[in-house]
């Protein structure tokens, strides 16, 4: 069976998972653009209306944070290089190194805001199909020229499906390295080489597989059109989201 | 006397590195019919396949469905064969469920109510209903096979073929899916299984046709080929071993 991500689609009948996806996008790129002059009120009344958001739609935050450590560990770094890269006013200072406390202060905004936005993608794939997207990317698609929307969409989701298709090959490679020993092998190059050329292969050849099988389904670039199903709380949510943005921007 | 559905005279194939993959290939598939493919890995037996579903095109000789040409009307071939693949992860385009059925009907751009109604129906008839919203990656072999059936079977098939339906399943697993090729038998389903592992269906088919070398060497009632099976590198059943008489799989 495949892992469960952070990022992976749940189930749910919240307000989040029946708002219509291409209002979602809009609302995402609308805070996410806002969040660049917000300051710490808004930003802390921000978070709030994420927790609230987190509880609506039964995602449990400690658990979401405990599977994004990684994230958490480059934050940190992203936090440290502001601290001891602004000047200011001296709070530490050794080996050539100081610390301020604009540095800090600018640190711990600007790795705060990375975390809003990580969390506010978090709840957006958690409660948006990956179909949806793709219908919402088609939509959007659409009156650009030149573009082929439809093909642009199942290309979307086939790399959304293939996904964990992807991941759990390059783990069995791994695994199947590991057990020839090959983690003694000290050079990155050749080990990095190891996993890498089988997966290829692999991955071509459940790509082939993909072809035939979609074939065999009378595949067509041609197809019936997404459907949008709206909750009806759209417009709500629109003024909501501006409302927001204002706020952002402002405080 | 049984309606022939697919009539196949002369077929031969050869693959672009000179491989002769069929050879010579003259046979009728009648409809009701469940027949075993069997032959050991390498005798031609997923060719063949792929040539019903239009997947391949034959090298000479020709294929009809249901009196046309299988090169000239494609489509209404692979409405009329559909193929279950041996690996139901590289054929999985849909991120739930609903989706992976509905990707067929989509193709033949039927409507949006019409593809819910059909969906709906096909889900609820192989059991996988509550499975609806669930990703496909995330399910078990067995159900994995069982939506993979759906996808098919959502096109409204004359004949499915099964390209190794029990390969890396546990006996739960071959259980499942068996019990649903069944199903589809009783219901009046032309059914068409390759396998070099006869043990599960050999009390349920009607006729055996076993590969070689990319030919037909044997087609007949399968309780009259058992005994002569390992003479083409295919296991022969336990009851035919020790005497004893066959039974079905099916509790």
């Amino acid at each position: 069976m495949a892992e469960i991500t952070p990022f992976t689609y749940r189930p749910g009948d919240s307000i989040l998972h029946l708002l219509d996806t291409r209002l979602k996008f809009f609302i995402i790129s609308l805070v996410n653009i806002s969040m660049l002059p917000a300051g710490f009120i808004s930003t802390g009344f921000y978070f709030f209306m994420l927790l609230f958001f987190f509880k609506k739609t039964g995602l449990r935050f400690f658990s979401m944070l405990s599977n994004m450590k990684f994230f958490l560990i480059l934050l940190v770094f992203v936090f440290l290089a502001r601290a001891f890269t602004i000047t200011g006013d001296t709070v530490f200072s050794s080996f050539g190194v100081t610390v301020s406390n604009q540095g800090l202060a600018e640190g711990g905004m600007v790795a705060f805001k990375f975390f809003l936005i990580m969390l506010t993608g978090i709840i957006f794939s958690a409660t948006t199909k990956p179909s949806s997207v793709k219908t919402a990317v088609q939509w959007f698609l659409k009156p650009v020229p030149f573009v082929p929307e439809k093909r642009v969409a199942v290309m979307i989701s086939l790399a959304l499906c293939f996904m964990p298709v992807i991941l759990r090959q390059a783990k069995e490679v791994s695994d199947a390295q590991k057990a020839r020993c090959a983690h003694l092998q000290k050079n990155p190059i050749r080990k990095t080489i190891g996993i890498v050329l089988p997966l290829l292969k692999k991955t071509f050849l459940s790509a082939d597989n993909l072809i035939l099988a979609m074939e065999s389904r009378c595949y067509s670039d041609d197809r019936t059109d997404p459907e949008f199903n709206p909750s009806g709380k759209e417009r709500g949510f629109f003024f909501g989201s501006i409302a927001v943005s204002i706020c952002l921007i402002l405080f | 006397m049984p309606k022939a559905i697919i009539d196949i005279k002369d077929l031969s194939f050869i693959f672009d590195d000179g491989f002769r993959g069929l050879n010579h290939i003259s046979l009728s598939i009648n409809q009701g019919e469940f027949i075993i493919l069997a032959g050991k890995n390498g005798s031609g037996k997923t060719t063949f396949l792929r040539h019903l579903n239009g997947l391949l095109m034959p090298t000479s000789g020709t294929i009809r469905v249901n009196g046309l040409e299988i090169s000239k009307h494609l489509i209404e071939t692979r409405k009329t064969v559909g193929m279950v693949f041996q690996d139901p992860d590289t054929q999985m385009v849909g991120d739930t469920v609903f989706d992976e059925v509905a990707f067929g009907p989509e193709n033949l751009k039927i409507t949006r109510a019409r593809i819910k109604e059909i969906v709906t129906k096909v889900l609820e008839t192989l059991n996988l209903f509550h499975l609806k919203d669930r990703n496909p990656s995330t399910l078990s072999g067995g159900e994995k096979r069982k939506v993979a059936i759906a996808g098919i079977l959502v096109m409204d098939p004359q004949v499915i073929v099964f390209d190794e339906p029990f390969s890396n399943l546990d006996y739960p697993g071959i259980l499942q899916v068996l019990a649903t090729i069944m199903d589809l038998h009783r219901a009046g389903q032309t059914v068409m299984i390759a396998t070099h592992d006869i043990e599960p269906v050999i009390f349920e088919a009607t006729r055996m046709i076993i590969m070689e070398k990319g030919s037909v060497k044997e087609d007949d009632v399968p309780l009259n080929l058992v005994g002569r099976l390992e003479s083409y590198g295919v296991r022969e059943p336990c009851f035919s071993k020790f005497g004893l008489e066959p039974q079905s799989w099916q509790k």
